[in-house]
């Protein structure tokens, strides 16, 4: 249980002991759902979040604006926006930042992907939504460089990091840097 | 500032220790190897989040113990703030001001300044560049805390464009990877000019308060420069044309630095001149003129902290104070007066002025427990 992230020593100690009260039935259903969650639970071959279907609910949802991508690190990226509901574009998500020191490149992400979505189609707004870590900003001005030749590339407005990714900002804060975007420079 | 109380817990040789700071100058006197230096470490620590030693968190974490805890109480013009610093044998330090935890450290620094005098400081002169930029990175995390978040992004983007440059020497094909450079590039500028301007900034400022220290320590015949000769040419003081600088090294470096697969440029390989005379101070004079020299460079850090700050930070002596001849003692102590809260280090009383052995108050350490001595 500690092996989960976010889950010290005690809290891993009162999950573990609350599964062994419970009774076998109960644990058999968590266990198979989470047996069938990793079955099932693929990535959209069009924006790569998560998704147990080919194209994802969000990808194949046509109320939303498809001229706008909303590019973030990670599927929580794409949950914490959600629940903003002040975005009602597409997303792509990247799976990560590029950070030569864990041996992660743009090859290694879906940037190739990313940026054929963006030049084949006709994509007004391109967000980047990319933490202010180093390997984020790094990430944030390559992409950007990829994609300014097809269309318009904004960015998110953070101040300074306090540690605290995308998901952690609370969802006011998120709503107001997606609200205070600019012209990537 | 006055540290009025400190309580080690768990740190180094100290099981747990409380001291309450009951005049403007405070000896502890013990043998060698008892936990005087330790007790230094902890109040740096809590200026600096460094020490000057180098160590790391697990070696500050008293032996078969998984948490070292340093707090403290210092009284300020604008109040009384309750400092404490978490340190753990696995795992992250903590922070946290007035009993309440910060997130970001960066909020820690500043709270409480100290300016830090051991015999290691020697090595200002006679060590290598390292050791003089990471004393003028210490000065300017306390100057201006933000330095240390700025130093901090730079050290990142240094370790991944050499793991990338490193990466880079292992493929077949480079062009694909020029963009990706390019970027690592941009960043390092970025990223560095920010570095190069404060140091430049800060030295500028120290230089001439370090030179009439010396001036006045010397009798006047001998003169002190310092100058930073920064690794990227820093003829102009606009930050353009600063990154337009680096950019241009690091296009003239491009070769060099694919072929040995490390960052060449930057300000990771500044040097900081010190000149007396126009020579270079490590090939200059005796020892006695190398501490007189560093001497100046500590008080001339005492006195900007001061002008920065707005108030006199306290002032570590780990063991120098005895090795220093009368006259430097006694310039050094009218430097400081009662002003200057003031910690010192020594095996022995003996070489010290009565008068002011008197004024002070004496702790006695003995393997990490401190005894009032009357
Ligand atoms: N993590 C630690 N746990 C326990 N003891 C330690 C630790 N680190 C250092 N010490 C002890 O502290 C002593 C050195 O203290 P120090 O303050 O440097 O001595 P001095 O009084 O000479 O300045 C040594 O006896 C060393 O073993
Ligand atoms: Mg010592
Ligand atoms: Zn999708």
């Amino acid at each position: 249980m500690q092996r989960l992230p976010g889950v010290g020593p005690k809290t891993a100690q009162r999950l573990a002991l609350h599964i062994l009260k419970r009774s076998e039935t109960e644990v058999q259903t968590l266990a198979q759902a989470l047996i069938d969650a990793k079955q099932q639970v693929g990535l959209c071959s069009v924006c790569f979040h998560l998704s147990s279907e080919s194209v994802c609910e969000i990808c194949r949802n046509t109320n939303r604006d498809s001229n706008t991508i909303c590019v973030v690190e990670d599927s929580r990226d794409v949950i914490a926006l959600e629940k903003t509901r002040e975005y009602s574009g597409k997303y792509h998500v990247l799976g990560g930042v590029i950070s030569p020191m864990d041996g992660i490149g743009p090859e290694q992400l879906t940037i190739q992907p990313l940026v054929r979505r963006v030049s084949q189609q006709s994509i007004k707004e391109v967000i980047l939504a990319i933490s202010p870590s180093i390997e984020g900003e790094t990430t944030t001005l390559y992409v950007g460089q990829l994609l300014k030749p097809f269309t318009r590339v904004t960015r998110i407005a953070f101040g300074l990091p306090v540690g605290g990714e995308l998901e952690y900002a609370d969802e006011v804060t998120l709503a107001r840097a997606l609200e205070g975007r600019r012209e990537l420079d | 500032m006055y540290l009025k109380k400190l309580h080690l817990r768990q740190f180094r040789n100290y099981q747990d220790q409380r001291v309450d700071f009951i005049a403007p100058k405070t000896i502890l006197v013990g043998n060698n190897a008892q936990g005087k230096s330790n007790l230094l470490e902890a109040v740096e620590l809590l200026a600096t989040l460094r020490s000057h030693r180098g160590s790391r968190d697990r070696d500050l974490v008293q032996e078969a113990d998984a948490i070292a805890q340093i707090t403290a109480t210092l009284e300020r013009q604008n109040g009384i703030s309750d400092l404490s610093l978490t340190l753990r044998r696995n795992g992250r330090r903590t922070v946290a001001l007035n009993s309440e935890s910060l997130r970001r450290q960066l909020d820690f620094l500043g709270v409480l300044n100290a300016v830090q005098f051991s015999s290691l400081d020697l090595e200002l002169v006679r060590g290598g560049p390292e050791q003089r930029r990471s004393w003028i990175d210490t000065l300017l995390i306390q100057l201006e805390p933000i330095y240390a978040y700025i130093l901090q992004q730079y050290n990142q983007v240094l370790r991944q464009r050499n793991a990338f440059l490193k990466r880079r020497q292992e493929t077949e094909d480079r062009r694909q990877e020029l963009e990706e450079l390019a970027v690592w590039d941009a960043q390092l500028v970025t990223t560095g000019v920010r570095v190069i301007r404060r140091r430049s900034r800060a030295i500028e400022r120290l230089a001439p308060i370090a030179a009439a220290w010396h001036a006045s320590i010397s009798g006047s015949t001998e003169v002190l420069q310092v100058k930073y000769a920064p690794n990227v040419p820093l003829e102009q003081n606009h930050p353009e044309d600063v990154q337009q600088a680096f950019l241009e090294k690091l296009e003239q470096r491009a070769v060099a630095e694919q072929h040995q697969g490390t960052t060449l440029v930057g300000p990771h390989r500044d040097e900081i001149e010190l000149t007396i005379n126009e020579t270079p101070a490590r090939s200059y004079g005796s020892q006695g003129q190398q501490r007189t020299l560093v001497l100046a460079l500590k008080l001339a850090e005492l006195k900007l902290i001061e002008e920065v700050v707005g108030e006199p930070p306290l002032l570590l002596l780990d063991d120098v104070l005895a090795e220093l001849d009368p006259n430097r003692q006694n310039q050094l102590l009218e430097a400081i007066q009662d002003r200057f809260q003031t910690l010192i280090t020594t095996t022995h009383l003996g070489s010290f002025d009565s008068q002011w052995l008197k004024a002070s108050q004496i702790l006695a350490v003995h393997a990490g427990k401190l005894l009032p001595q009357t």
